[in-house]
């Protein structure tokens, strides 16, 4: 017997059922309380009794000291029970938000979101009063999505302050933030954000029901809940977008999109996406007509290079020679000439070398970053090809290869991009152009077959949806009148219906 | 789920060593540049020689063999171009490659054998060689040119190919001779194929203006000893004959397909006769053909070509820009010698060849419902060899560059 | 898999004009200048014309008939065994041109790129890759063609722009190339080389509205046809008469033989690569829609599982010809012309038997 499944047999001996019931008298309120949360052990559980100053009754407040603002307990509950005079409790508290609670499942649910807890001497109902202050970052910059021209704030790991954000761009009464919760022993509070004269019902309750089907301990934060939600779990696409920039889940939400915020994360899902919804950048909308499109044009350019070039380079090499032009192939044999592995094999070595710097330099200490990223990349491509292991055109196409990854921002496509790089490669090393052409056609099959919360991936492009076409390229501001049709808004038209 | 996995990856086992078959590395091949085919000593076996290019020369490479030659050039005997490269493997040490040649080089002395055909065809069967390979015909063997051809500024020898065939033929001193067009002409057996006319050994410099030699006649001092001039003549497939650079030129300005740029010329200086004026010839749209054919009699061949001139030097100082009497002279001296030398070229043709080099045969077809009656009325054994052909050539203006006057001599010596 | 209706017209204009369209650069145009010289740019315009009434008198069928795919329309009108049969008849047609074509198709990528390899083993890699794309089903296909489809025809006309200084006119004249007569007898026979919007009626319920496969259908051929004709045209220009005949494979030719400015000389791998993409796609409706027809026959409604028994079976029927040139010049000819006045006259007896019946006054 493992020692973990002992342990695991005595808490849950110990355990105590929660009580049904409330009683009447503090005395034994206290004493459950204290019971159900430890308070022998559990250092930041705290309770405070005193006595009201208008009725003289006995009251108890209990919370966690480590969640909850002391000045504000201070300040608006015990100052003015205990100074004031009324006619009863709710008008005495001068805090925003009271509750009356009822049995014990909720008062600990409440004590758990960061509420003080009030119990009074011959009441059998509870108060939950609202003083949570759980500790966030403050807001800083987006920093993994950055943009040059646009609003630069990203969220933060609090709620209110993601909500705040949102609201802040959106002023619709509309806008609705659907709390939900998810997980048995610790409950999380999921937030549905949606407009609700445009977001489609059906859409809606699928999301609101793959989020109750979830039964799980706990989920912590979006980017597990994400996993949960997802249709496909072992597929190489993503069917969520993910992002911590508020302006882009705005843009989203106002066309009739659905967000889902936590308390715990820096970012937001939205669902449903398509393979638009990752290629494109919120700048994309706020860069002039032209300017927008051709930083498109260069990030579809990007997406080529990432998946194909290193490809491309050994089909063409290896089975196609004749197609490159003399001088440079006379070059590249030259240069190859020295080189002691087949081609696909250096290609490999400097792609996964490639892998191996950004892995490393996602997780290496700040202060050294810099450095040790600018050793890992010329000194190893410099020293490779001096030593003749590579030949120095791969370091151009694994440079080209690697570098034009980072135009696509979006983490989760970026790793679908990364990791087809490598089928392909293998596939053009395989039969050249016929297997990687073949291999690209089922890729992309297989991309047109998803299907994220029933719309399909490549709409509205394929199949096609009245839409402002906001596909490859983007319309004027001005000519973008549709919602896109994939989702099937209820409000299609971003125009003001009478002005029609 | 797994079954399917297990069965991908058996396929992909299966099929990964095969995929080994075409794979070929890049340094493991010899790119010939181009081929030069000779008749052997033994009947139906050819000589051929490869130039093969020498990566190392020429790239800017730190490493390696800047001591070794620019191409490597190894010559065999076998029966087509394809089988002679496997011999060659005996002694070349990597897999020779054709798909980058960019010319076949063929000495007179085949090209005048009635076998030729055979071997070009042989070589055009194969993909690796395509349509677009420039055919050209040395005096000497093929071999012997090759060696000799030695480039002085384009180390790189598909360079030097590639840029002298494109001089010689936008200047119209050699045709554009590709594959594709010997075949098509050659199997339309109906006209004429020009060919590049190139020699490596300078022979007997020959007598004449400017353009009129042939490959070789050139007199020159330093350069490369390789010169590509005027072109071969190919009757159903065998040469028969040379043109010099000047009539060459001539069958280019008369051939709607072919494209000519532009070139500078000498004419007779018609009031000075002891000077020769030089004149840039230039001409923007194919010359007009039109053919009235004539079941029973002659059929009629009117060729109107529409060009431009310039006037580049006036050796005799005579001043055409501003008299106009004078520069009626001069055109008048310009076509009538245009003319005069095309009509002696249709002449040669319709008498000693039997049928026209200018792939004319074209613009009688539409006379002509179904093949079967084309091939009947015989473009060159009937049609052409007793046509009419008037021949105009139609001076739509003469410029005179950038200097108004030219000082007189007189004045000068004064 | 499921069908969900949500091909419109867009979808089915691609699937059929990649279809039908392929056919400008295989080895068709070679197998139809075999006879008719230079004048066989004109064949595919008879051919066009002549299959025409029938084509149109099915379509006047099956819009009658209400949401029936051609099987379904036969076994109506014919009655169930009599329209069985006849439909396995189709079914047998068009699976032989299936395992022709895929061996035609094999040989041209072994003999121009890969000359090397097994042909054996490039017919597994083609079918196979096929086989998957087709088990995505109908509106995958319809969604991928319509993606690829600008991207191909923008290659195609890439090559059209790059071969047009290369064209001389005058080579079309002869007109009638080895003569009229030849000219309409080859039209009749070879007919059926436009089979393919035949076997596109069997998907008639794949669009949600029939009007909208129907418009696709007509966009659709009227597209590949022109485009046929405007390559055929080309290769007519490029080669001269007696030299077509020659060629087995005339748009490779083309590529090969077209160059991008002085630099880039050898460009028919970026060709190819396009080529290839069409290719794939080809087979792959090719696939689907010959495993929906013996679905259609045989009434599976599940028919996803025969992919692959058939894809198997068009491979080793496929290897069975000695070689390209025997497949292409006999069989494929000869599969050409029984099924012709097969195509012809099909339309017309479901049509005779519909109007005795009095179905049509409704």
């Amino acid at each position: 017997m493992s020692p973990f499944f002992q342990a695991e047999k005595s808490t849950s001996e110990t355990d105590m059922p929660i009580p049904t019931s409330i009683s009447n008298r503090l005395e034994i309120n206290i004493e459950q309380m204290k019971e159900l949360f430890s308070f022998k052990v559990n250092k930041d559980f705290s309770y405070r009794s005193f006595v009201i100053h208008f009725n003289k009754k006995q009251a108890t407040i209990f919370y966690y000291s480590s969640i909850v603002n002391g000045d504000k307990i201070n300040e608006t509950i015990l100052k003015p029970l205990l100074e004031e005079d009324g006619r009863d409790l709710s008008n005495i508290i001068t805090i925003e938000n009271l509750l009356v609670l009822n049995d014990y499942k909720q008062i600990i649910k409440h004590i758990n979101s960061g509420k003080a807890v009030l119990f009074v001497d011959g009441d059998s109902s509870v108060y939950s009063l609202d003083v949570a202050d759980f500790q966030h970052r403050v807001i800083t910059k987006a920093e993994n999505e950055s943009v040059i021209k646009g609003p630069q704030d990203a969220f933060t790991e609090s709620l209110n302050v993601n909500l705040s954000l949102i609201r802040k761009q959106m002023h619709d009464r509309q806008l609705i933030s659907e709390g939900m919760q998810v997980g048995v022993r610790s409950k999380s509070e999921i937030n549905l954000l949606y407009v609700k004269d445009l977001v489609n019902e059906e859409i809606l309750n699928n999301v609101k029901k793959r989020i109750e089907d979830i039964s799980v301990d706990s989920i912590r934060n979006v980017e597990l809940l994400e996993q949960y939600l997802e249709e496909r779990p072992y597929s190489i696409v993503p069917t969520i977008l993910y992002t911590e920039r508020p302006d882009k889940a705005t843009a989203y939400l106002e066309d009739g999109f659905i967000v889902i915020l936590m308390d715990t994360s820096s970012a937001c899902l939205i669902v449903p996406v398509t393979f638009w919804s990752f290629f494109h950048s919120p700048e994309d909308n706020y860069l002039r007509y032209l300017y927008g499109n051709f930083s498109r044009m260069i990030r579809l350019l990007c997406f080529y290079l990432t998946t194909m070039i290193s490809a491309t380079y050994v089909a063409i090499s290896n089975f196609h020679s004749e197609m490159i032009p003399p001088d440079l192939l006379l070059a590249i044999t030259a240069s190859r000439e020295y080189v002691p592995f087949p081609l696909i094999f250096e290609v490999l070595i400097m792609e996964i070398a490639f892998e191996i710097i950004r892995e490393a330099g996602i997780r290496i200490p700040n202060p050294l970053g810099p450095t040790i990223g600018i050793v890992g990349a010329l000194i190893l491509g410099q020293a490779a090809v001096e030593a003749n292991i590579i030949s120095p055109i791969i370091v151009i196409i694994a440079a080209l290869s690697g570098l034009s990854s980072f135009a696509i921002s979006d983490i989760n496509i970026n790793f679908t991009v990364r990791l087809t790089k490598f089928i392909f490669i293998l596939a053009a090393g395989l039969f050249g152009m016929l297997a990687l052409i073949g291999v690209f056609l089922l890729w992309f099959m297989y991309l047109a077959s998803i299907k994220s919360f029933g719309v399909s991936f490549f709409a509205p492009l394929s199949p096609h949806f009245k839409s402002a076409n906001d596909t490859f390229f983007r319309k004027a501001i001005k000519k973008q009148i549709f919602r896109p049709g994939q989702i099937k808004p209820q409000d299609m038209t971003k125009r003001p219906k009478d002005s029609n | 789920m797994r079954k399917k996995n297990i069965f991908l990856i058996c396929i992909f086992i299966m099929v990964f060593p095969s995929g080994c078959n075409d794979r070929q590395e890049l340094e493991q091949q010899s790119y010939v540049v181009a081929i030069g085919v000779d008749k052997a000593e033994e009947e139906d076996k050819y000589d051929f020689t490869y130039q093969i290019a020498n990566p190392e020369v020429g790239s800017s490479s730190s490493q390696g063999g800047t001591n070794e030659p620019p191409s490597e050039i190894v010559t065999i005997t076998g029966n087509d171009v394809l089988t002679a490269t496997y011999t060659a493997n005996a002694f070349v040490s990597k897999k020779i490659t054709l798909d980058h040649t960019k010319v076949i080089i063929v000495s007179e002395e085949l090209a005048r054998d009635e076998n030729f055909l055979r071997v070009l065809q042989a070589a055009a069967r194969t993909p690796q060689i395509r349509r677009g390979v420039e055919l050209i015909v040395s005096k000497e063997k093929a071999r012997e040119f090759i060696q000799l051809n030695k480039p002085v500024t384009e180390t790189r020898p598909h360079k030097y190919f590639l840029s002298i065939l494109n001089r010689v033929t936008r200047s119209g001193l050699s045709p554009n001779s590709e594959l594709h067009r010997f075949f098509q002409i050659t199997e339309g057996d109906a006209d004429l194929f020009l060919s590049t006319y190139a020699s490596a050994i300078p022979s007997e410099e020959g007598e004449g203006n400017e353009d009129e030699y042939l490959a070789g006649q050139i007199p020159k001092l330093g350069g490369s000893p390789t010169q590509f001039m005027g072109a071969a003549v190919f009757k159903e497939g065998i040469m028969i004959d040379t043109l010099n650079g000047h009539e060459t030129r001539l069958v280019n300005i008369l051939d709607p397909t072919m494209d000519i740029e532009n070139f500078i010329t000498t004419f007779k200086d018609p009031i000075e006769p002891k000077f020769r004026v030089s004149i840039g010839y230039s001409q923007d749209k194919d010359p007009n053909i039109s053919i009235t054919y004539n079941k029973d009699k002659p059929s009629l061949i009117e060729v109107t070509v529409d060009f431009k001139a310039e006037v580049i030097a006036i050796p005799s100082l005579v001043d055409y820009s501003q008299n106009p009497d004078y520069q009626k002279r001069l055109i008048n001296q310009i076509i009538s010698e245009l003319e005069e030398q095309t009509n002696k070229l249709i002449e040669k043709s319709q008498k000693e060849y039997g049928t026209d080099p200018f792939y004319w045969s074209l613009f009688v077809r539409k006379h002509f419902l179904d093949v079967k009656a084309y091939e009947k009325a015989d473009w060159n054994k009937v049609i052409y060899p007793n046509a009419k052909i008037k021949v105009r050539y139609n001076l739509q203006n003469l410029e005179f560059g950038k200097m108004l006057n030219d000082t007189s001599l007189e004045e000068v010596r004064d | 898999m499921l069908n969900n209706g949500s091909l419109k017209t867009r979808e089915i204009v691609a699937i059929l004009s990649l279809f039908l369209g392929m056919k400008l650069a295989d080895s068709t145009p070679s197998l139809l200048a075999q006879k008719s010289q230079n004048g066989f740019w004109l064949v595919p315009i008879l051919s066009f014309f002549i299959l025409l009434p029938s084509f149109l008198l099915i379509m006047y069928l099956l819009k009658k008939y209400k949401d029936k795919n051609l099987i379904e329309l036969m076994e109506a009108i014919l009655g169930k065994w009599f329209g069985k049969a006849l439909g396995l008849l189709f079914f047998t047609f068009v699976f032989l041109s299936l395992s022709l074509d895929s061996r035609n198709y094999v040989e041209q990528i072994k003999i121009l790129y890969f000359p090397e390899s097994p042909t054996k083993v490039i017919f597994f890699i083609f079918i196979g890759i096929a086989f998957f794309g087709a088990k995505k089903g109908i509106e995958v296909i319809g969604y991928t063609s319509w993606i690829a489809f600008p991207l191909i025809k923008f290659s195609v006309t890439l090559v059209f722009l790059l071969i047009f200084g290369k064209i001389i006119i005058q080579r079309i004249f002869p007109i009638f190339g080895s003569g009229i007569d030849i000219l309409m007898l080859e039209g009749l026979q070879k007919a059926s080389i436009f089979s393919e919007i035949f076997i596109i009626l069997i998907a008639y319920t794949a669009t949600k509205e029939t009007k909208k496969f129907r418009h696709g259908v007509y966009l659709g051929s009227i597209f590949a046809f022109l485009e046929i004709i405007l390559f055929y045209f080309i290769y007519t220009t490029v080669f001269d008469y007696n030299s077509i005949q020659k060629v087995a494979f005339p748009f490779h030719d083309i590529t090969q033989y077209i160059q991008f400015g002085e630099f880039f000389t050898n460009i028919e791998t970026i060709f190819m690569v396009f080529w290839l993409f069409a290719a794939y796609l080809r087979f792959i409706i090719f696939l689907y829609l010959i495993t929906m027809i013996f679905g259609a026959i045989f009434e599976i409604k599940k028919f996803e599982p025969l992919l692959l028994p058939f894809s198997f079976l068009s491979i080793m029927i496929g290897l069975l010809p000695l070689n390209s040139i025997s497949n292409e010049l006999f069989l494929r000819e000869t599969l050409f012309m029984i099924m012709s006045p097969f195509l012809i006259l099909l339309p017309v007896l479901l049509w005779i038997v519909a109007l005795s019946k009095g179905e049509l006054r409704s």
